[in-house]
């Protein structure tokens, strides 16, 4: 096991989980000293009836909670100029407190918005860039209905400047929300392709934070668990939407996840994620179940050993038992492959194995092969780069993504090598 | 009760280390002005930053720090070490002289320095990250092979990074960093 001189781990999220969590939240609020919440979600979580859910658990017989109103207008890409509006109706509803019911748009949106209305200011670019926000902020929950991106367990909020075509991080230890909720029934609903891409957003986050320069013991315990849960469940939740032990295990994996990668940050594979879905505007979870062989594969010369632990989880004690050691990394990308093959099949092609493949509503590709470029560009100034072992020059990222498009590995040869033996 | 029994502690000074950090951070600080002026990929990294840019890189609490800032003719201007109340659009800060000490040195690589959070940055990752790359490229041209390999990631192959360049720039660099 590998213990760094030095690390930092912040794990402090309270969560609920469980088939009746809901029900939990007016309790915890009262705690918090909130008593009027503003909902954020998207139209997408209404028209699955799952704010109906929401509204009954919380608004129940015993509770004093109110709702001081519903904003649903979430876009699937967090802009700042929702958030902008949103803090807008939360102060004019003076509302105390937020509940965000969603995927990783709305938490972070909803994380945006508790910038806004505990800091004041009417506009979330004033608090761009990490260490703007350095007090405590109001109470959030944070209840996902995807089971991938693990911002309820994150510090971190990604919201889009789409008149700049960037994506802007916050960070701070004051975004960790105050309560989050794993309800089975919240992803109850959830389609087999966005189950699929999602269960792989949270695989790579597990995944990621398992071999990228920030790991410590804690992260690795988190991000190991999230592995094997997601592993032994995706297939499952896919295929059976209304399991519910399956989509219980598959929100705590997601939560795990997140807590690993908040603690030990993420590298290549959301550098060139975040960069594609910027310039692209293709789901953050599609990018990263194509990426994550790819990240495997550059970083293979350095973190290889880390690489093979991570068989273990995956694919079973009986597999790794039998995989000679040198075999193991080789063997670990190879099953991540085979992973994304398999929901490809279960979901009749929607989850897309490589970039060209990646199609909107309407069939229209999304990344076009011209777009290679600006999005490696793009990728130069994503702050995920800095953890990933290997260096990664504009042209290295061209390599990558040329690969992704095609959807053929990377060749190994052609991976610029640094020291063979990464420090911790 | 005799409160005298109870004495506030004061923070130590560690006088060596802070002045080493301090010729370290004045040297590559003088090394950016003249990297800007020799070095093409240096300047094309300043020539994208924003007008008026200007960054501090230093030790929390008490300094010492270096002020960077981009002139009217987009190069880099060294404008001391002495950080003034007003906060700069991209500060980054080292939390503790210890963990200056340890990347001054060269035990800890940047990017290592930033995984184990040693770093706090005020302002945008992405102007940072411009910053992290202007550094590495500084130290190239500063320091001999075998501590440079310590600072970063990956160590330019002859192919990536002339020595022509390297070397001719590395003497310009020198002379312009140490003359006034």
């Amino acid at each position: 096991m590998i213990l760094p001189r030095y690390s930092e781990f912040c794990g402090r999220v309270k969560t609920l989980s469980g088939a009746s969590a809901l029900e939990a939240i007016p309790g915890e609020l009262k705690k918090l000293n909130a008593s009027k919440a503003l909902i954020i979600t998207d139209r997408g979580v209404v028209a699955a009836g799952l704010i109906k859910i929401v509204k009954a658990a919380i608004t129940g017989k015993g509770s004093r909670l109110t709702i001081g109103a519903v904003f649903d207008d979430t876009p699937p890409d967090s802009d700042y100029k929702v958030v902008n509006a949103v803090a807008k109706v939360y102060k004019e509803k003076k509302c105390d407190a937020i509940i965000a019911v969603g995927g990783g748009s709305v938490l972070d949106t909803a994380k945006g918005v508790n910038i806004l209305v505990s800091l004041g200011g009417d506009n979330l670019l004033d608090y761009e860039g990490a260490g703007a926000v350095k007090q405590r902020l109001k109470p959030l929950v944070a209840v996902p209905t995807t089971a991938g991106t693990g911002s309820e367990m994150t510090l971190v909020a990604v919201i889009a400047d789409h008149d700049r075509h960037v994506k802007m991080t916050f960070v701070s230890y004051f975004l960790l929300p105050d309560i989050a909720v794993l309800d089975p029934r919240m992803t109850k609903t959830l389609p087999a392709a966005i189950t699929a891409f999602t269960g792989m957003d949270a695989m790579t986050h597990a995944v990621e934070a398992y071999f990228c320069l920030g790991k410590n013991p804690l992260s690795d315990t988190t991000a190991f668990k999230a592995i094997q849960l997601i592993s032994n469940n995706i297939m499952n939740a896919v295929k059976n939407p209304g399991d519910m032990e399956s989509r219980l295990a598959m929100a705590n994996a997601a939560a795990l996840a997140g807590i690993a990668f908040s603690n030990s940050m993420v590298g290549l594979v959301h550098n060139l994620g975040h960069a594609t879905g910027a310039v692209c505007h293709v789901p953050h979870g599609v990018c990263m179940s194509i990426y994550l062989p790819y990240g495997l594969e550059y970083n293979l010369h350095k973190v290889g050993d880390l690489i093979g632990e991570i068989l273990y989880p995956l694919a079973g004690a009986e597999v790794f038992a039998k995989t000679p050691k040198k075999q193991r990394p080789l063997a670990t990308i190879e099953y991540i492959r085979g992973m994304n093959e398999k929901l490809k099949k279960a979901t009749g092609g929607r989850h897309a194995t490589a970039l060209k493949d990646i199609v909107d509503r309407e069939g229209k590709q999304m990344v076009p092969r011209d777009a290679i470029p600006v999005i490696a560009k793009n990728a130069m100034g994503d702050g995920a780069k800095i953890y990933n072992p290997e260096e990664q020059s504009y042209e290295d990222n061209i390599m990558v993504i040329e690969a992704a498009w095609e959807g053929v590995p990377l060749d190994l040869k052609k991976i610029k090598k640094g020291p063979k033996k990464q420090k911790f | 009760m005799n409160i005298n029994k109870y004495p506030e502690i004061k923070p130590g000074k560690k006088y060596i280390k802070r002045i080493y950090i301090a010729v370290m951070l004045w040297i590559v600080g003088r090394a950016i002005q003249a990297a800007c002026r020799v070095d093409r990929e240096i300047k094309k990294e300043f020539a994208e930053l924003p007008e008026h840019f200007s960054f501090s890189l230093g030790v929390l609490p008490t300094g010492p720090f270096m002020i960077i800032s981009k002139d009217g003719e987009g190069r880099a201007k060294y404008d001391g070490w002495k950080k003034g109340r007003n906060s700069l659009p991209l500060e980054m800060n080292i939390k503790n002289i210890e963990a200056a000490f340890k990347v001054f040195s060269f035990q800890e690589s940047t990017s290592v320095a930033f995984a184990r959070e040693r770093f706090i940055v005020n302002g945008d990752l992405g102007y940072a990250l411009a910053i992290v790359r202007v550094l590495n490229i500084v130290e190239l041209y500063l320091l001999p092979k075998i501590i440079t390999k310590l600072a970063v990631k990956r160590y330019h192959k002859w192919s990536e990074f002339s020595p022509v360049r390297k070397y001719v720039n590395r003497v310009l660099i020198y002379i312009r960093t140490f003359t006034f």
